[in-house]
């Protein structure tokens, strides 16, 4: 097997007295979709954040390419090419598909001799069109606030900038939730096509068929712990509930030297 | 909008009936004084019979606050309407307002000056030449008038506070002048202030009653105006001084006699609004029929109210009501 | 497990259909709409009840003048509305700001430098005073985290104090008289009837009657706003600058997750407002002739009037300098308006606070109609 895109070791992180993430051992390759599971306050989000940039882990390694990654803000992480889904999508609903696309990022064009510098619309309109294109997207509007899309449209906004910027790790936390079916299959398509462009997807849900229906391994966590790790095709849905609310642990003796 | 179709239409109805109470004139006056207060109200009194007297029109309009950027738009909005002859205004800062009444004046309109002045208030020799005239009262006499009342009151010794409107009105600033160097001729008596509350009456109480706080021996307080006699007036009465810390008011307000019923009150110097207003369109009509000799400054005089003669008719019909 | 390639047609259906679109744009242009009714309304209504004709070249002029403080202080605070923040500093920043004007003006003048030089020191001095008033504000905003309302509300008191200590309590009188012209001359000059013509830039010598019939056009303030405004709306709508300023306003999350430097932009936009606003009172002072601690008071609420009139939701993320410059508009012609029509000025109170409701339930039906959720958060 080629060498993972991320790497995880014996990473830890605490708040207080409480270990949210606790001692996990991780690898993520490429064009492979991982799923993360686990129940409420099983450290899922915590470990996510870790990753990319939101909290800085008190032990362990974050490999990132091969390279020791530490990443002190969000936007360290997003440089290394670690994109981010977050559920509320961190899109300005003001703004229209391209901006949005392009938002922190803009496009200008310099004139006279670099003093003035004006936002190129027309090259970000482009840009985005080949970006959608690629995804397979159509927007009935690419002009219009994109306040006006569904759910299920402003997802496909989100992955699109993750694309568009050449995301070398995407991480989606719970994507489908309040989207209607059709609108899930449409998201959990696009997943494909990352996947199929080489970028590895952590997809951190509770739906299980998703899990199902897109992921290619799953990991499972409990209590800030790696509980499971497996391919989709090795487990069903039972088991997996199993593993979420403790009742069966693989790595039972793996946890931080400090507990 | 309707009164005024009802009017014309009366009016046309009586002009074909009834002979003319007076020879109409020709002209259109606009009214623009400083702000919304009892002293410009009658004033407009004073214009409005005027204008029924002489038969001239008027068009008023009355700033809500205190400040050049309330008087100005009006003032180039009715300058704009081209059918002015006329504009009587109290200008609200002797410096600021020169600027925009001068070009209401090269634009035709004659400018009749009421209450305040610009620049210096003389109109012959001073800096400001363009107005037609300056209708008002003596105020720095004014001031000292209302000093001699206020030390008498007292008896000639003790503290006393001013409290006043905004530096910037030369007209107010030269009460205080009166007042202060007709007070340097009593040694026992004691000036603190002034104080200014931009024609605020809340915050004239509020500074007043916290000069009170300050100075229990306070004996004497005076309020150069409308709003700075009324609520420095108040702010004894709540603290429980009435008839203890004499008030003498420059302008005489319904409120300000109250109080000199009440004993809170010794003296109010009432001036002549109404004379002002009166005056003034006398003034437009006379330039108009072609009189050359009107004074650059007619100065309009006091009604002094004081407990001996509030009730007395010719007095008390000088009162702001 | 990919799905099959069926889906090259839009994502779900349910985006919103042309006649609700159709609204929505209807929404934007009501401010222009309802502007052209009212100088109708007035041109036909004027000669009929006040004898006068309400468009006449004097008139527009003066409508041109009298919007000037409000617009000036109106376009910081749409940049600064568009982000979800407020400035309610502006009116007593203009004061300051003329006060520092009129002392530069005569300091440098009774120093020696001449006219020109002193003007622009005048303008030099209120811009940098005011746009430390600015500075502060945004920082105590953007990195102390405590709302615009209420930061802005405190600092103007600050101001105002400041404006009333350095006047000495009073107009700061004794500029050069040169002044005056700065601000009340103009770019053109058109004589009216016989022996007339048409001026630019030297003010033609005239007297008594002619001197009648002399309009200045685009007097000198005029032309200073528009260069301003200008520079404004290409701000707003063609630099990164303006897009980060809607982008904070829509999603202030969402701004600061995707690079932007959200702290260090709000500073910069409180500054902005308190420029304009220094500008606003440099102009003032140029047109009086003096500087007054006091001059902005009144200004404030119509400045914002003006705003949301213009279409700037107070929520954030929508709204343009030229909304704004509409919104002053109506305001200007309502009040010169009411004055030819013989109605008391004050009507124009009572019809301005109809008009900002109207707004604002226009703006709240339009996000409605869209369905838009709220996200982000505001300052």
């Amino acid at each position: 097997m080629t060498d993972p895109v991320l790497s995880v070791r014996r990473l830890t992180k605490r708040f207080g007295g409480l270990t949210a993430v606790n001692a996990i051992d991780w690898d993520v390759y490429s064009g492979e979709v991982v799923a993360l599971l686990g129940d409420n306050g099983a450290g899922k989000s915590t470990l996510i954040k870790c990753v990319s940039g939101v909290h800085l882990a008190e032990e362990g390694e974050i490999r990132f390419d091969g390279k020791v990654a530490r990443f002190g803000r969000p936007i360290d992480a997003r440089r290394e090419g670690i994109e981010t889904i977050y559920q509320d999508l961190a899109l300005a609903n003001n703004l229209d598909v391209p901006a949005n696309i392009f938002l922190g990022r803009e496009v200008k064009r310099r004139y006279f001799g670099g003093l003035m510098k004006v936002l190129d619309d027309r090259a970000m309109l482009k840009d985005a069109q080949v970006s959608l294109e690629s995804l397979d997207i159509k927007f009935p509007s690419l002009t219009q606030p994109i306040e006006s899309l569904s759910g299920g449209q402003r997802q496909a906004v989100a992955i699109a900038r993750a694309i568009h910027w050449k995301a070398r790790l995407m991480i989606m936390d719970e994507p489908t939730n309040n989207l209607g079916v059709p609108e899930q299959h449409k998201v959990l398509e696009l997943i494909g096509k990352l996947r199929a462009q080489g970028v590895p997807v952590i997809l951190i849900t509770h739906t299980l068929p998703d899990v199902f229906a897109v992921a290619d391994r799953i990991v499972v966590m409990h209590r800030g712990r790696k509980v499971a790790e497996k391919k989709t095709t090795e487990t069903d849905t039972a088991e997996l509930v199993q593993y979420m609310v403790g009742a069966l642990d693989d790595f039972p003796d793996h946890q931080s030297a400090a507990q | 909008m309707k009164k005024s179709v009802i009017a014309l239409a009366a009016a046309g109805m009586l002009s074909t009936f009834a002979p003319q109470a007076a020879q109409a004139v020709d002209i259109k006056i606009g009214f623009l004084p400083g702000v919304v207060d009892p002293f410009y109200q009658v004033m407009q009194k004073g214009v409005e019979a005027a204008a029924k007297d002489f038969g001239v029109e008027i068009v008023t309009q009355i700033p809500p606050t205190w400040g050049v950027e309330a008087q100005t738009p009006l003032l180039d909005a009715l300058v704009a309407r081209g059918d002015l002859d006329y504009i009587i205004t109290a200008a609200v800062d002797s410096q600021q307002m020169i600027a925009p009444l001068q070009a209401a004046s090269e634009a035709g309109v004659k400018i009749v000056g009421v209450d305040t002045f610009l620049g210096d208030g003389d109109y012959a020799e001073g800096p400001v030449t363009f107005p037609m005239t300056y209708i008002g009262s003596d105020n720095e006499a004014g001031g000292a008038f209302a000093a001699q009342g206020l030390a008498k009151a007292i008896g000639n010794k003790g503290k006393v506070y001013i409290n006043s409107v905004t530096p910037n009105i030369a007209s107010v600033e030269l009460r205080v002048k009166g007042f202060k160097e007709e007070m340097a001729k009593h040694p026992d008596i004691i000036v603190i202030g002034p104080d200014y509350n931009d024609d605020d009456l809340n915050k004239a109480t509020q500074q007043t009653a916290a000069v009170i706080e300050q100075n229990p021996d306070l004996a004497g307080v005076f309020g150069s105006n409308v709003f700075s006699a009324q609520g420095a007036g108040n702010a004894v009465v709540n603290a429980g001084l009435g008839g203890h810390v004499q008030v003498v008011a420059y302008d005489a307000t319904k409120d300000a006699i109250e109080m000199m019923r009440l004993g809170q009150v010794s003296m109010a110097l009432a001036q002549k609004p109404f004379d002002m207003g009166y005056l003034a369109v006398a003034f437009a009509v006379a330039d108009h029929a072609g009189v050359t000799s009107l004074p650059k400054r007619l100065k309009t005089g006091f009604a002094i109210i004081d407990a001996t003669n509030v009730d007395d008719p010719n007095f008390s019909k000088f009162i702001y009501q | 497990m990919a799905t099959p390639r069926a889906s090259a047609a839009p994502l779900a259906a349910d985006s919103i259909s042309t006649t609700k679109r159709l609204i929505i744009a209807a929404s934007r242009f009501w401010p222009w709409v309802f502007l052209g009714l009212l100088i109708l309304f007035f041109i036909v209504s004027v000669p009929m009840f006040g004898g006068a004709t309400f468009f006449t070249l004097r008139n527009s002029q003066n409508i041109l003048v009298a919007i000037t403080p409000v617009l000036l202080l109106g376009l910081g605070q749409t940049f600064v509305i568009i982000s979800a923040g407020i400035d309610l500093s502006v009116g007593w920043v203009m004061s300051l700001g003329s006060v520092l004007a009129a002392l530069a003006i005569r300091g440098t003048f009774n120093l020696g430098l001449p006219l020109p030089l002193a003007a622009a020191s005048g303008f030099v001095a209120a811009v940098a005073g005011c746009m430390l008033v600015g500075f502060v504000n945004g920082v105590i905003i953007a990195k102390l985290k405590v709302p615009a309302f209420i930061v802005t509300l405190g600092t103007s008191f600050i101001v105002r104090g400041v404006a009333f200590l350095m006047s000495e309590n009073t107009t700061v009188i004794g500029l050069p008289p040169g002044i005056r012209d700065y601000g009340n001359e103009s770019l053109f000059y058109f004589v009216r009837g016989e022996g007339g013509g048409f001026y630019f830039l030297s003010k033609p010598d005239v007297s008594g009657e002619m001197l009648r019939q002399l309009d200045r056009i685009l007097p000198w303030p005029v032309v200073i706003t528009a260069v301003v405004v200008a520079i404004a709306i290409f701000v707003l709508r063609r630099t990164q600058f303006g897009r980060h300023t809607y982008a904070i306003g829509g999603n202030q999350q969402a701004a600061l997750r995707t690079g932007i430097p959200v702290e260090r932009h709000i500073i910069k936009l409180y500054v902005l407002s308190s420029a304009t606003a220094a500008i606003a009172g440099f102009l003032s002072t140029l047109r009086y002739t003096a500087g007054s601690a006091v001059v902005g008071d009144p200004l404030l609420l119509s400045s914002i009037a003006a705003v949301i009139i213009g279409g700037v939701s107070l929520f954030g993320g929508a709204g343009s300098i030229v909304g704004t410059l509409i919104g002053s508009l109506i305001i200007a012609v309502l009040t010169t308006g009411l004055v030819m029509l013989n109605v008391q000025a004050f009507w124009q109170y009572i019809v301005v606070g109809v008009v900002v409701i109207l707004a604002v339930l226009i703006d709240q039906s339009r996000d409605l109609i869209v369905g838009k959720s709220r996200t982000g958060g505001s300052q």
